[in-house]
């Protein structure tokens, strides 16, 4: 298993957000977490990632602990949290962004190879390279952050609403980048969405979160959408 | 000097009050190894700067670090800083003696050029700023740990996605900034004599010059130096010394009401 979560609470100051939450992800696979805003979708990726540490569960990442670790340890040992554009460095260039992202001393040796991918996946970032990130339109952070993920030579990438705010064309860009990475890097996901529809295309399983609670788990291609609704209303 | 108070304001976002003591500190720790133990000008300054740098990281683990951890942490910072000022000031005091001391020229004699006339110890007072400006900024944008400062006062959230350490950056930009700062203090202790109390003058002038140029811009400090610098030439030689004072702060006034953030501001390093 690549991720094991299990029975993982999680709390801002006396709000508990996670309620024994549990999901696994196989190596390689493509899975989404759907549900209603506000139900604990980021904050377990937040969790996973050692950004918003839990405080009860276990989380296991190919067999290893790391509840308890830090973000640091967490990010050198192949585990990459792809957030929202406003966390990019927006004083400095794309590409600083990029070489930022692999910072973590395992990704140091790869900076080329991984940046030809970026750059493959993402022909306007190359374009783009020396320009300032507050410069840029909100598509293009969006790719400068999952660039910045995939510089960390992660092999679990958790991915937070790759597609919020962006126009049809954009989020086609953006979902057709994610699943090249999963399909041609074999790179598992772990990806939080709105756009259902989109998601049930793309990942191969899902989970359905609200309340901070896991409520299913489905095969894709066997999900029910009025199932799907009911959990939003 | 102002180097020194942008990189910590620009980087952690406290405003170091401490800071005139700081470089008083660095000057008289040459002071002492050039005329008590006698090792020489350059390594003088250097084991000078090495102290400041442990002295720094030392200083922010024990309690800057431990303030930070506390809400309204950037208030009791400032008050905490400004404090620790006046008690260092102090042990200065205790250490060296009230008596005023100074460090000798790097180099004697002068030149002529036309009109212009330098001596040689100014010359090289400009040059190693100059040599200190660009290795600082090669420092932020070619190395690791530079870039990881710049990331660090940036986007601090972005910083832990990527990995980075961020109690651990942030000592090392504390310790440089320290160690910059007593550089700075040396290369004053040369152009001006110095007593325990001169920190507060220097410090002063160092805050003034830096708002003016922009808190946290490296570039904006530079500017801000150059601009006040010329003032106090000008104004000496027209209106008296007297002047200067009166006419920086008119001017710092004027900066603060037209453009709050200082002429470079507003942008991180």
């Amino acid at each position: 298993m690549a991720l094991e979560v299990q029975e993982v609470d999680s709390f801002y100051g006396d709000l508990q957000v996670l309620r024994k939450v549990s999901l696994t992800v196989a190596e390689g696979e493509f899975v989404a977490l759907l549900g209603p805003n506000g139900h604990g979708k980021s904050t377990l990726l937040k969790a996973i990632a050692g950004l918003h540490p839990p405080s009860l569960g276990s989380i296991r990442y190919r067999g290893t602990e790391i509840f308890g670790a830090t973000a640091v340890e967490i990010v050198q040992m192949g585990l990459a949290y792809i957030p929202e554009e406003r966390y990019l460095f927006p004083d400095m260039t794309v590409l600083e962004n990029l070489n930022l992202g692999a910072y973590n001393p395992n990704a140091r040796s790869r900076i080329k190879e991984n940046l030809q991918f970026v750059f493959t996946l993402f022909p306007r970032l190359e374009e783009r390279k020396n320009q300032k990130c507050f410069t840029l339109s909100g598509g293009e952070s969006r790719m400068v952050a999952i660039g910045r993920g995939l510089m960390s030579g992660a092999s679990l990438l958790l991915v937070d609403e790759p597609s919020i705010g962006l126009s049809p064309a954009l989020k086609k860009a953006v979902f057709d980048s994610i699943k090249k990475i999963n399909h041609e890097r074999s790179i598992t996901i772990l990806m939080v969405e709105q756009e259902i529809e989109d998601a049930l295309t793309l990942a191969g399983r899902i989970y359905m979160m609200k309340g901070g609670t896991i409520l299913f788990e489905r095969n894709a291609n066997e999900v029910d959408k009025a199932e799907i609704e009911k959990a939003y209303f | 000097m102002a180097l020194g108070l942008t990189i910590i304001y620009g980087v952690i976002h406290v405003f170091n009050f401490g800071h005139g003591i700081v470089a008083v500190l660095g000057a008289y720790f040459t002071w002492f190894f050039l005329t008590r133990m006698g090792i020489g000008m350059i390594p003088s300054i250097l084991v000078s700067c090495v102290i400041m740098f442990f002295f720094g990281l030392l200083f922010y683990k024990v309690t800057i670090r431990i303030l930070m951890k506390k809400p309204n942490w950037e208030f009791s910072s400032i008050i905490f800083l400004l404090g620790f000022g006046i008690f260092l000031e102090n042990i200065i005091l205790q250490a060296f003696g009230p008596r005023v001391k100074s460090i000798p020229l790097f180099f004697e004699g002068a030149i002529e050029v036309g009109i212009i006339y330098m001596n040689w110890h100014e010359i090289s007072l400009i040059l190693l700023v100059i040599a200190i400006v660009v290795a600082l900024q090669l420092f932020l944008k070619k190395s690791w740990i530079g870039q990881a400062m710049r990331a660090v006062a940036q986007q601090m959230d972005g910083a832990r996605v990527v990995g980075i350490d961020i109690d651990r950056t942030f000592s090392l930009a504390f310790a440089l900034a320290i160690a910059v700062t007593g550089f700075s203090g040396i290369l004053l202790g040369t152009r001006y004599f110095m007593t325990p109390h001169i920190g507060w003058d220097w410090m002063v002038k160092g805050f003034v010059i830096t708002v003016f140029g922009g808190l946290g811009s490296a570039p904006g400090a530079i500017l801000g130096a150059f601009i006040l610098g010329i003032t106090e030439a000008i104004v000496t030689l027209y209106i008296g010394s007297l002047w200067v004072w009166p006419i920086w702060f008119g001017m710092f006034i004027v900066i603060l009401l037209l453009r709050p953030q200082g002429l470079l501001g507003g942008r991180t390093i």
